[in-house]
């Protein structure tokens, strides 16, 4: 589903959830996209992958949905784990923002399932 | 030579000559003479004579002519003995010119000839015997003798007769005359009665008979008036008769209209012609009667038929005036306000009607009568509102009833232009429509003209339909109005600020078919910096094409902000159309989303005109790839979605058929023309939109209605000003405009979106910023000089300190991706100055 710019694919994968966001990410759909993701993980699962590989754009408004994400899921004492390619914008700006000391950033959402499994 | 005499006569006169003959032969026996013998010689022959003169008298009925000259004949024989008998001295020779007499003055005169030869030849002998004379003295005396004496007292008798035959004759003619009167009157129609001066009956007629029912025998020799004249009228056909007979001198024939009666007590009119006859001393009346209520019958029959074809005549009229007043009615409907209709109404009525003037008065809600139209032009509001009750027009108002006023006090007169014909006669009938005066119908003539009460119905029937025009109309342009308003309200008010595009459009209602044409343009601003384009058709006009409108508006703008691709879009607004059963509508539609960030559009058609792509360097071209059938013509039709490239600089048109449509002419002249008159045209889409709509819409306007439609893609060239709306939205086409600036200003793809992610974040502040202040917009400005990148990023709110840790993020990812980051905030607003040195695909950061 889609968020205005933002589309939005939630998926599980055994005891993970897989949330795909595409398209561009900023003020406009951050905050809905936040409450969408954290709402889809439930309790009983183990961990969630945000999969940013197709993620066209991203601004300070994304990270700090990124940021929430990862506290909500540490209070419930679930894992977060995010995917970005290697050298696009997205990577660029968690880079930027030093997202890893919040969760793991992966270059393969294979890889990133497989660390929460 | 007709016969003087019948048979009768002269079967009697025979007689009375051969009974004289007889006895003055009979008579000489007196007189003394010699022979005993002759004697009863004669007695005989006397016996003979008076028995053919006793038959012929007897049967002088049955006479034939035949017996007339063979009993003369005998008569001459007799004679002839008679003196024989008598011998030389006898007289009897004379009594031959008797015989002679009668047969010239009763036969012919070569029958009487023959006669008179007859006799002759019988004296001739009876001479040769008695008296040896020379043959021609006797000769001369045997014809001679009754000749000159047959002759001569023929002549003599012939002036008795003058006295006595004439009488006769006059009697006979009067006799056949009234034989072939009576054969007349007893055919004739009418009844023929006479009367004597008492009033008894004389003649009565066949026609009497059959009209009375009396014969003629029971008729005559009875009162007239006791048979058909009724008893109350019976004293005075007395009085007129006495008059009728006691008139002094001439009297001329006098014609009465009387009541009749039947034998059978039946009544009718009847109308008599009398004349008065003088017979001698008598008087008679003579009259024909007439049955009259045939002709009665006849001449209401012809009234009645004369009535008819007069009211057939004036049913025509009518009908020709009410079908002429529909007509106008009709015509007048054709125009786009009440203004209009109400104008072309009165000039169509003075025209049907023939009326010197007319006026339209309508009632307002306020009870005030206020000038609709006046054939005079007269500005409705150069006339004061006329109070219901007050003036000729407010007093049928009120009253509801019409008014016919003759020679009407000028003061009545509100309109200018009636007041200067001088009025004759006016006429105001109220305009209804239910129970309910809507308004007031005033015409005028001056002389020659002059209104009569007639006219009056005639002005009814006028106004009744004059007022179901009006109020069709008012229901039209309200209608109208709404359709309008609706329409105005379904294009846009204001076309998008959209980065780096530039859009204009035109819309021009037909100028000959006043109306809501279902023509509709729309500009989406598509998030992500494209633009989505509508330019759609609805057939039909009015208030149903209207709201087809704004339905497939608001529902394409929905499918199209939740980024449909243009297919799908225009899938579901089929769906839309075709779900609408009852309406049968059909749409073409062509939806065309730019995306200047790519330079590509991509579009699908719905039937409608193709595009035209005014290319940067190529000639115009109309992008006429796939089209598929209208929306509402099938329930799943496939719509195929083409993409074109398009080019910085470039910029698409889109019509509806309006703009190239050429009376006579096929579709693909207009196109041509159109592709031709770009060539020329300005580049700038509002210059573009008037120079089109001027050189391909004729002078005396569209034929239909034109929506027209630019859009540019504007080359970005080093320096660039874009004002965005203060909404998140906006964000997405500041970053398209960007990409397409810095990739046109030779940036590496990294850089590229380095440089966007700064000022997306500066731009994320300006919104922020305003805060309160809604609607203001924050401006971006970019400049390239060399390779340094420049951006400027303005907002017209008051800075705030960021409050958390995620703004204080943005700042901080700003300064990371740029090269310098400066925020400087003013009285009016903050302003954040971004700059980085570009390297380009020379080598990344």
């Amino acid at each position: 589903m889609r968020e205005g710019l933002v589309g939005i694919d939630i998926d599980a994968k055994g005891d993970v959830v897989v949330a795909r966001v595409t398209g561009e990410l900023d003020i406009a759909g951050a905050s809905r996209t936040g409450d969408r993701i954290a709402g889809s993980v439930p309790t009983s699962a183990a961990g969630l992958v945000v999969d940013f590989s197709d993620l066209e754009f991203i601004d300070s408004s994304g990270i700090a949905m990124l940021f929430g994400l990862a506290r909500r899921l540490d209070s419930r004492r679930q894992r977060l784990r995010v995917v970005a390619t290697p050298g696009g914008p997205v990577s660029r700006v968690l880079d930027i923002v030093e997202f890893e000391r919040a969760a793991p950033v992966h270059s393969q959402p294979e890889t990133a399932i497989a660390d929460l499994e | 030579m007709p016969e003087l005499f019948d048979l009768r006569v002269k079967a009697r006169s025979l007689a009375y000559l051969f009974t004289a003959g007889a006895g003055l032969g009979l008579v000489t026996l007196a007189f003394p003479h010699d022979d005993e013998v002759r004697d009863l010689q004669l007695v005989v022959l006397a016996g003979i004579a008076v028995t053919i003169a006793g038959v012929v008298y007897v049967q002088a009925d049955r006479v034939r002519a035949w017996h007339l000259h063979l009993a003369l004949a005998l008569g001459t024989l007799i004679l002839t003995f008679a003196n024989y008998y008598v011998g030389e001295s006898s007289l009897y020779p004379l009594l031959y010119t008797f015989t002679a007499l009668y047969a010239f003055y009763f036969f012919p005169l070569g029958t009487a000839l023959a006669h008179v030869a007859f006799i002759a030849a019988c004296y001739s002998v009876l001479l040769a015997i008695q008296e040896p004379a020379s043959p021609v003295v006797r000769g001369l005396l045997a014809v001679g003798t009754p000749m000159v004496a047959g002759l001569l007292i023929s002549r003599l008798l012939e002036r008795v007769g003058l006295e006595t035959g004439h009488a006769e004759q006059r009697e006979r003619a009067l006799r056949q005359s009234e034989a072939r009167t009576r054969l007349v009157l007893d055919n004739a129609p009418d009844a023929f009665i006479t009367t004597d001066s008492d009033g008894v009956i004389l003649t009565w007629n066949v026609a009497a008979e059959r009209m009375f029912g009396w014969t003629a025998a029971e008729a005559i020799g009875k009162p007239m008036r006791s048979l058909i004249i009724p008893p109350e009228f019976r004293e005075r056909h007395n009085e007129r008769r006495r008059e009728l007979i006691e008139a002094e001198g001439t009297v001329a024939m006098q014609f009465y209209d009387m009541v009749l009666q039947r034998r059978n007590g039946e009544r009718f009119d009847g109308e008599a012609t009398v004349s008065r006859v003088v017979v001698g001393d008598e008087i008679l009346l003579s009259g024909f009667l007439r049955d009259v209520t045939e002709r009665q019958r006849r001449q209401e029959e012809r009234e009645e038929l004369l009535r008819a074809q007069v009211a057939r005549a004036e049913a025509e009229r009518v009908a020709d005036m009410v079908s002429g007043t529909q007509v106008l009615v009709d015509a007048a409907l054709q125009s786009a306000s009440l203004e209009e209709i109400l104008a072309d109404l009165v000039a169509g009525l003075q025209r049907v009607l023939g009326v010197d003037a007319a006026a339209i008065f309508l009632a307002g809600e306020d009870e005030r009568l206020r000038l609709g139209a006046s054939s005079f032009g007269t500005p409705p509001a150069s006339i004061e509102p006329i109070a219901v009750g007050d003036g000729i027009a407010g007093r049928v108002a009120r009253s509801g009833e019409p008014l016919f006023v003759q020679d009407p006090d000028p003061a009545d007169l509100r309109d200018p232009g009636v007041r200067r014909l001088k009025v004759d006669s006016l006429i105001a009938v109220p305009m209804r429509t239910g129970d309910t005066v809507i308004g007031v119908l005033e015409v005028c003539a001056s002389p020659p003209h002059r209104f009569t009460a007639d006219d009056l119905g005639m002005l009814r029937l006028a106004a009744d339909r004059v007022a179901l025009a009006i109020a069709h109309a008012r229901v039209y342009e309200r209608e109208h109005d709404v359709a309008v308003t609706l329409q105005r309200s379904l294009l846009p008010e204001r076309l998008p600020e959209l980065p780096g595009l530039e859009v204009a459009a035109e819309y021009l209602p037909a100028a000959a078919e006043p109306g809501v044409g279902g023509d509709w343009y729309d500009v989406i601003p598509i998030p992500g910096g494209a633009a989505g384009l509508v330019m759609g058709d609805v057939a039909g006009k009015g208030l149903a094409a209207a709201s087809m409108v704004g339905r497939l508006r608001s529902a394409l703008r929905a499918y199209a902000l939740e980024g449909h691709d243009p297919a799908m879009v225009l899938q579901q607004l089929n769906r839309l159309v075709w779900a609408d059963a009852g309406e049968s509508q059909m749409v073409t539609l062509l939806y065309l989303v730019v995306d200047p960030a790519q330079g590509v559009a991509r579009w699908v058609n719905a039937g409608h005109v193709p595009p035209l792509l005014v290319g940067g360097n190529g000639a115009p071209r109309f992008l006429e790839g796939s089209t598929s059938v209208p929306l509402g013509v099938l329930p799943f039709p496939s719509y195929d979605e083409v993409s074109v490239a398009m080019e910085p600089g470039s910029t698409i048109v889109l019509y509806t058929d309006g703009l190239i449509e050429v009376p006579g002419a096929h579709i693909d002249e207009g196109m041509s023309r159109l592709a031709q008159e770009v060539k020329s045209a300005p580049e700038e889409p509002k210059a573009l939109c008037r120079y089109l709509l001027g050189h391909l819409v004729p002078e005396r306007g569209a034929s239909d209605d034109v929506a027209l439609l630019t859009l540019r893609n504007v080359p970005l060239g080093d320096r660039f000003r874009v004002t965005f709306a203060n909404s998140p939205e906006s964000l997405a086409s500041m970053r398209t405009l960007l990409r397409r600036w810095l990739r046109h200003a030779g940036g590496a793809e990294h850089e590229i979106a380095e440089i966007t992610t700064a000022c997306s974040e500066a731009a994320t502040n300006a919104i922020e910023h305003a805060g309160s202040v809604e609607d203001a917009p924050f401006e971006v400005t970019g400049r390239i000089r060399d390779r340094d990148v420049d951006i400027t990023v303005r907002d017209f709110g008051a800075w705030r300190t960021p409050r958390s840790g995620d703004q204080g993020r943005g700042l901080s990812l700003m300064r990371a991706l740029m090269d310098t980051v400066d925020v400087t905030p003013t009285p009016e607003g903050t302003r954040v100055r971004l700059e980085r040195a570009l390297q380009g695909n020379g080598g990344p950061d």
